[in-house]
């Protein structure tokens, strides 16, 4: 079946928008809306509130149990939160590691993926099904166990290091360093950009590629005007979907990162859990957010386009 | 779908192309199974001696001596209770969810759409310390009923989108023949619809259960140090016992994946897997 088959399919079963609205619907689809609402949305309105020094209500608990917390006293709002972190000489080379490392891995997880999608439709072959299974391991992985994994093979015992002993060359480690978090964080990401951009070229039908072909446009012009750009959709998922999840991650930065500077996900979650300081801890989560917030745009209108397309809306 | 469209098979004839092919493949397959491999060797070594290719000697010891850990076991007790009432809270949470979009139209159903993107629009990390301050009010830090909130929040993509397809993809016309054949509302339900999505359902609970398993970060944040599950525990074992210790938990941490994944393999590669990650 190809996929615009499917697509039609899908267009006429899933709850079309001519037939009339149903109540029994809302309230069985309200639920998991529910959850996030309560588990998600709430508590980053409450979080941005104590952020800029909001301290009563749901937020008393917190602003006793924690420290160092800034209080509005009597103003509208305070940033002194903010400032405080910006401040603080980690600050900056904390920001810098986090962006680096996350348009580094996406760049580099983008190539991979488009890579192995094409090789994948445009030759096929025994190759090209090793290659996306072998891709597809570190989906079965706990990201635990690769970053544990990552850190035994790239550190000081690890496999490079011996081979290069024994050539009687002493190497320094990778880990601890910026380049094993982005080894790392393309390790996890690899799998979910192999299945969206491989699906996303399957869908083009062969049709229109030996059309291209048979009026006389060489493959590299065929990739960049035909598929690339008919795939736009998922590999703008995969971008972005990328991009927000290395952004966000602890896992990998502490197991493969340097303590310092370091990133965003290990400062986190030291702030809230090792030195008890919540509110600075969530005005770095709303750094993140609001550096995160093009992207996150993005990928919420990705999705959609790609929902409508299926015929999900 | 993935797999029904050919291959164009534009094989090159030049021996640069095809080497350079290699070099990718070998370089990949380093790159991917190569630290797994390492790992999992570590389990089976006596001692492993820096430079060496190979450890001392072989030994299964290291097997006996992760269930002599306490902390271990205890994690092991806790991913085992926590992850099977994760997947059970989720489907009766998101199923009806997931039948509700494949079969009525409602009001706010592009908002809700929408909704659900947002919320997986967020760095992981920053949300998680959000949730935390909530938990201080609701008391829930450090309990094993905010660990399982924690872990649901991530499993309600796969519930109500995989499901929803599968809900989708049974033809009304079925439903409609039994119908007139007599059957109630509930038997065509019970004999026709659900056991047609059944596939797609049990991909999204093995996915649940599978990110349930391996969920560290918001787990660790919300549960240490009162609950350790077993990822959470290995942040605090890697520094305190022998990579052979951690390499043998690892393996047991694996297991459950690769045995559910196994099962569920058919449907997996069928496409319901790329359909749930759409949304990841």
């Amino acid at each position: 079946m190809s996929a615009s088959v499917t697509n039609q399919v899908a267009k006429e079963s899933f709850g079309s928008k001519d037939s009339k609205l149903s109540l029994l619907g809302f309230f069985m689809a309200l639920p998991p809306i529910l959850v996030l609402g309560i588990f998600i949305g709430l508590p980053i309105g409450l979080a941005f509130f104590l952020s800029i020094g909001y301290t009563g209500g749901l937020n008393e608990v917190i602003s006793i149990i924690g420290q160092d917390i800034r209080g509005r006293e009597g103003k509208l709002f305070t940033l002194q939160a903010y400032k405080d972190v910006i401040a603080d000489p980690r600050f900056a080379g904390d920001l810098k590691t986090t962006l680096i490392v996350s348009s580094v891995a996406t760049v580099f997880v983008l190539i991979f993926s488009i890579g192995i999608g094409l090789l994948q439709r445009l030759r096929g072959g025994k190759l090209s099904s090793v290659l996306t299974a072998l891709s597809l391991t570190p989906l079965f992985i706990p990201v635990v166990i690769s970053s544990w994994a990552l850190y035994t093979f790239y550190g000081s015992a690890g496999l490079y290091r011996t081979i290069f002993q024994s050539f009687g060359l002493d190497i320094p480690q990778i880990t601890s360093t910026m380049l094993a978090v982005i080894i790392g964080s393309i390790w996890t990401s690899l799998p979910f950009a192999i299945l969206m951009v491989t699906s996303g070229f399957q869908s083009i039908p062969n049709a229109l590629i030996e059309a291209a072909q048979d009026a006389g446009a060489s493959l590299i012009t065929i990739i960049r005007t035909v598929m690339l750009p008919l795939a736009l959709i998922p590999i703008i998922i995969v971008a972005t979907f990328t991009s927000i999840g290395v952004l966000g991650s602890f896992t990998i930065p502490f197991f493969l990162g340097p303590n310092q500077p370091t990133m965003f996900g290990v400062e986190i979650t030291n702030f809230f859990t090792a030195y008890n300081r919540p509110q600075q801890s969530v005005v770095m989560a709303f750094i993140v957010f609001a550096a995160a917030s093009g992207i996150a745009i993005s990928y919420i209108w990705a999705n959609f386009r790609s929902a409508k397309e299926s015929g999900r809306v | 779908m993935a797999n029904d469209v050919q291959p164009l098979n534009l094989h090159t004839k030049s021996i640069g192309v095809k080497a350079i092919l290699l070099a990718f493949s070998i370089f990949m397959l380093l790159l991917i199974v190569g630290p797994l491999i390492w790992l999992a060797v570590h389990a089976f070594a006596v001692e492993w001696i820096f430079p060496s290719y190979l450890p001392t000697g072989w030994t299964l010891e290291w097997f006996r001596k992760v269930f002599e850990v306490s902390a271990l076991v205890s994690a092991i007790k806790n991913s085992l209770i926590i992850s099977p009432i994760v997947v059970i809270v989720s489907a009766v949470i998101c199923l009806p969810a997931a039948y509700a979009s494949a079969r009525y139209n409602y009001w706010g159903r592009r908002t809700f759409l929408i909704m659900m993107f947002a919320s997986n629009a967020f760095p992981k990390i920053g949300l998680f310390a959000t949730i935390a301050t909530l938990y201080y009010f609701l008391n829930l830090m450090g309990t094993i009923v905010g660990v399982i909130i924690v872990q649901v929040l991530g499993t309600i993509i796969f519930m109500t989108w995989i499901p929803a397809a599968a809900f989708a993809a049974v033809p009304k016309s079925l439903e409609e023949a039994a119908r007139d054949a007599g059957a109630s509302k509930f038997r065509v339900f019970r004999t026709i619809t659900l056991r047609m999505a059944m596939p797609g359902i049990l991909v999204a609970m093995v996915m649940s259960f599978i990110y349930a398993f391996d969920e560290a970060q918001g787990t660790y944040l919300v549960g240490a140090p009162s609950i350790y599950t077993m990822p959470t525990a290995m942040y605090a074992i890697v520094e305190t016992y022998p990579v052979q210790v951690t390499a043998v938990f690892s393996i047991l941490l694996t297991i459950p994946s690769v045995l559910l994944i196994g099962l569920a393999r058919k449907h997996i590669i069928g496409g319901q897997l790329a359909e749930g990650f759409q949304i990841k």
